[in-house]
């Protein structure tokens, strides 16, 4: 899929489905997507809302509800274990540890009975072997790695007493806690005023560069999406449509999708004449159409789109940039049989 | 520029009716509740045709006699016949709380209503009456009302009504206040619509559920407040047949016939559970915490 | 120019609030602390800020479905302010909202079609049956089927009930329209959805907006004049063209240089946005915006900044502006 590198990925997501039952039925939410995530490396999922991004999260995390939902994968490698087949147990101790969660709502993501200081405390406490004080100090020296003023004497104040943007920050001190190697950050600015949102995207991108996470961010706004992300993969309808490094994917959006979104974002930097509008909406989980589901809302379409869904290829051999699309794609049209969609 | 709207259904149905199939479907006891407590009304009105004696009418010689082909469930201490007894009773019993639950509802809701939608003075004013109300337990207050306006059947309606008044204020101020703060009240003043058509059209139908499901809850209730009262000499008064009053005469020959008291307080019991099986059934389908839409 | 459409003096909202325990105490927050606009006819007119600044209660309270504490409000020279309930029923059918949340605006409970067909009823503007007619129009009009007035609310997805609750805003054929946020809930193809629609009938219709938003991307876009609000008063006012290229305010080029945007080369450090809205229970001395601004002078701790015409079109309350200073530094106006 991506460019061939001779770093070993820390997560590998190879062929990874979701479904969900409904009514009886189950449904793929997300349906076979492949992805990698380099050291260092933050990668950005974009789609609207029913697109699979969060599920996509969820299910790495192993956090898909066991009742209505399953997650099938071929793999999904981090540091050598298959996420895809461990036990509970095993997953428990990953999360958090290995791999953190930060989530859109910082207002309901924190206890709101207890010492903002004391949750961050508790963080460190199933994974790390600290000693009481040195859990402490520890805390401490997130809170003031995420720049939350005087964290010292706020330290015994209640998530209440935080502003929504201070409250992300503690979100994100905890998700620091254990020093993760993967950090997957839900919608973490959506909630937020936008000059709030600045800082903590700028706060995001210091902690990238000052440690050697990598970061799974999801989200709809494609200016936070240019801001901080060094690969985008965008989702419609569970399947990832494209996916380029981030000036590529911008300079040169080639799914129609993907072209449709950025020309339907009113800009601030500039005088949108006419604004571009994609007729119809997402269909919903149950009624997905055959083929390419892009297809009734897409210009471009053509016969086969709606028989077959094409194959998420490279634009050219070892091209970084890969598109799910018959018309902008480039595929070996012999291979059309073998992909048939099921 | 039109966005498909391919994704609508075929029919379109009232969302209440959506809540009310949601209730029996999702738990099959709401349904034995609902068959059984319209089992036991169909009784109650056809009581004269089903009922095999005159409730009235003594036998002295065949008093406190147990089952038999001609007594299903034996005789009180006059000869009459339980069974007949207990479905005339039946009557009495359903058609006192069923008045009473009636007006408590519409008199309750529309001071609940009230209350929430003007909210500060009005609010206050109304909301204390019904806490003085509630400070009383429901036998209580009955005692007191009927204890001053002497037994009979309206005024145990009005007892009866009295003590449950306040709950469904309650009841139905709580969703007003939350409704009120909805976009779509807005929307209606905006329009320059006038507060009794805000309140009966939009804030009414929203809430019309949550009062329902009190209304099935607090019906169980009333059945065992007015035999409580009746019990205790307050209700109907004798010879009519009221459950109440039959299981305290039943309670006086209790060693005689066990019958006589077992089978109205089996009759109470099986209307109060009934009815909490419904309304926990339809409490369940409306719960906000699981509603799908608003 | 003709008279405006709308013309709002130094509009003050309160809202009393009790907090602390045991011993409560009542606090005056200043949700809108004087402020003044115009609005012409077929004008788009933005209000913006982020939250906590007073934009949503601007709008409600032009409405008056919050009364205002003081100031005046006049459309098209009535005073609105002290109408009495006849006048303001008749107002009422000249000025509509559009809300944010399309799960919260419709009733539940309501056909559609019954729910558009009423103010027409309630006004007594039409019988049952062209009233039918009508909807069927509107509901064409915002681009859904004409048949779809049979149907309730949870049938449609978010971006067709925004198109509903825009049809009942223009049930009675108003000639100004708040729109508080209608196209941030939404996912971005239906925004564009929504704007293009709105554009579309503001032009048709000669519709007056005034459109509360907190992206500037969506206000660029659909309005030609804007004011910007910090803490309930507004700080800075003009054409929109002029304020995206030179912002007066420095805050407003804090709100500007934080505004995402969708192209990776232009990604910026975001260094000067400082500090968070402080709270509107107690906010600072002088000018409110003083303790995050970088060009923070003394005069800013004690004083808050008159109005400064800055040319015919445009005012800013700032002191950088005041006689005898120059404004920003022309490196960050750029």
């Amino acid at each position: 899929m991506t460019a061939t590198s001779k770093i070993e990925p820390v997560l590998d997501v190879s062929n990874l489905t979701t479904s969900f039952r409904i009514g009886g039925e189950w449904y793929p939410a997300v349906r076979g997507i492949s992805f990698s995530l380099q050291p260092n490396e933050t990668l950005a999922l974009v789609g609207e809302s029913g697109c699979g991004k969060s599920m996509t999260a969820l299910s790495v995390l192993g956090l898909v509800p066991k009742a209505n939902g399953r997650v099938e994968a071929d793999h999904i490698r981090f540091e050598g274990k298959d996420l895809s087949r461990l036990p509970d147990e095993e997953m428990r101790k990953i999360r958090g540890n290995g791999i953190s969660m930060i989530f859109q709502e910082p207002m309901t993501s924190l206890n709101p009975v207890l010492p903002v200081g004391f949750q961050v405390v508790e963080a460190l406490r199933y994974h790390q072997n600290l000693s009481r004080a040195g859990r402490e100090r520890r805390a401490l020296e997130l809170l003031d790695l995420v720049k939350i003023p005087s964290a010292k004497s706020r330290f015994k104040e209640y998530p209440h007493q935080f502003s929504g943007g201070m409250r992300q920050r503690v979100m994100i001190a905890m998700a620091l806690a254990c020093r993760p190697k993967v950090i997957l950050a839900d919608e973490p600015t959506t909630a937020l005023d936008v000059t709030i949102q600045a800082q903590i995207l700028s706060l995001l991108n210091e902690l990238k560069a000052e440690t050697d996470m990598s970061m799974i961010f999801i989200t709809h706004n494609l200016g936070v999406v240019a801001a901080l992300a060094d690969r985008v993969a965008v989702m419609y309808a569970g399947d990832i449509v494209e996916i380029a490094g981030v000036g590529d994917l911008f300079a040169r959006p080639t799914h129609p999708y993907t072209e449709a979104l950025l020309r339907s974002v009113p800009r601030s930097d500039r005088d949108t004449k006419t604004l571009y509008s994609i007729p119809g909406a997402v269909p919903p989980l149950t009624r997905m159409p055959k083929g390419c589901r892009f297809t009734a809302r897409c210009e471009l379409a053509v016969d086969i789109c709606r028989k077959q869904n094409p194959p998420l290829d490279a634009l050219a051999a070892g091209d970084a940039h890969s598109v799910r699309c018959w018309v902008r794609g480039n595929h070996d049209r012999a291979a059309l049989k073998e992909n048939a969609d099921v | 520029m039109t966005e498909t709207v391919d994704v609508l259904p075929e029919h379109s149905r009232h969302p209440f009716i959506d809540q009310l199939q949601k209730a029996f479907r999702n738990n099959k006891l709401t349904g034995v509740g609902a068959v059984l407590f319209l089992f036991i009304i169909i009784i109650a009105i056809a009581a004269p045709l089903l009922a095999p004696h005159d409730p009235l009418q003594q036998h002295i010689i065949a008093r406190l006699k147990g089952p038999s082909a001609e007594y299903w469930f034996g005789t009180d201490a006059y000869g009459r016949d339980i069974l007949s007894r207990l479905l005339y009773g039946a009557r009495v019993s359903l058609l006192i709380s069923l008045t009473a639950i009636g007006s408590a509802m519409i008199i309750g809701s529309i001071i609940g209503i009230i209350a929430g939608y003007f909210g500060g003075m009005i609010d206050l004013l109304l909301m204390q009456v019904m806490d003085v109300l509630l400070a009383f337990p429901a036998l209580i207050l009955g005692l007191i009302v009927v204890a001053m306006l002497g037994p009979s059947m309206e005024n145990l309606v009005i007892a009866i009504a009295l003590t449950a008044i306040p709950p469904f204020a309650r009841t139905a101020r709580a969703p007003t206040i939350a409704v009120k703060e909805r976009d779509y009240i807005e929307a209606c003043r905006a329009l320059g619509f006038g507060h009794p058509r805000i309140i009966l059209k939009h804030v009414f139908p929203n809430v019309f559920s949550e009062i329902l499901v009190m209304g099935s809850l607090w019906l169980a209730t009333a059945i065992r407040v007015e035999a409580s009262l009746s019990f205790i000499g307050l209700g109907v008064k004798p010879p009519t047949a009221s459950w109440g009053g039959m299981i305290r005469e039943g309670f006086e020959n209790i060693l005689d016939n066990v019958w006589l008291s077992v089978c109205p307080s089996m009759a109470i019991l099986l209307v109060v559970f009934s009815l909490n099986l419904l309304g926990d059934g339809l409490r369940d389908a409306i719960d906000p915490k699981t509603r799908s839409d608003s | 120019m003709s008279e405006p459409l709308l013309r709002v003096s130094n509009l003050k909202k309160f809202f009393k609030v009790r907090r602390g325990f045991p011993n409560p105490e009542t606090v005056i927050v200043r949700a809108l602390d004087g402020i003044s606009f115009i609005v012409q006819r077929g004008q788009a007119f933005a209000l913006v800020g982020e939250s906590g600044c007073g934009k949503s209660t601007a709008g409600r309270t032009i409405l008056r479905l919050l009364e205002p504490d003081e100031g005046s409000i006049e459309f098209d020279g009535q005073d609105v302010v002290n109408a009495d309930a006849k006048q303001m029923r008749a107002l009422r059918k000249r000025a509509q909202i559009i809300f944010q949340d399309p799960f919260s605006s419709l009733n539940p409970r309501m056909r559609v079609g019954n729910a558009l067909a009423e103010p027409l009823l309630v006004h007594g503007l039409m019988s049952k049956k062209e009233a039918n007619e009508r909807v069927r129009d509107l509901l064409e009009e915002v681009g859904l089927p004409r048949d779809a007035g049979i149907r309730f609310p949870h049938e449609f997805s978010g971006g067709q009930r925004q198109r509903l609750g825009i049809a009942r805003a223009l049930t009675l054929n108003p000639e100004l329209i708040i729109a508080d946020e209608p196209v941030s809930a939404l996912d971005v193809s239906i925004q564009s959805q929504i704007l293009t629609l709105l554009r579309d009938l503001q032009q048709r219709l000669n519709l007056s907006f005034i459109f509360i938003s907190h992206d500037l991307g969506v206000v660029r876009y659909f309005c030609q004049v804007m004011a910007v609000m910090y803490l309930g008063k507004i700080i800075e006012k003009g054409p929109v063209p002029k304020i995206f290229d030179e912002p007066l305010h420095p805050y407003t080029v804090m709100l500007r240089d934080a505004s995402p945007v969708p192209d990776p080369t232009a990604r910026k450090a975001f260094e000067r946005i400082e500090g968070e809205v402080p709270s509107a229970v107690n906010p600072p001395s002088g000018c409110h915006f003083h303790p995050r601004c970088p060009h923070v002078m003394d005069v800013c701790r004690k004083v808050y900044p008159e109005w400064i015409d800055v040319d015919a079109q445009r005012s800013v309350a700032c002191h950088l502006y005041t006689e005898g200073r120059g404004g920003l530094p022309v490196a960050e106006a750029g």
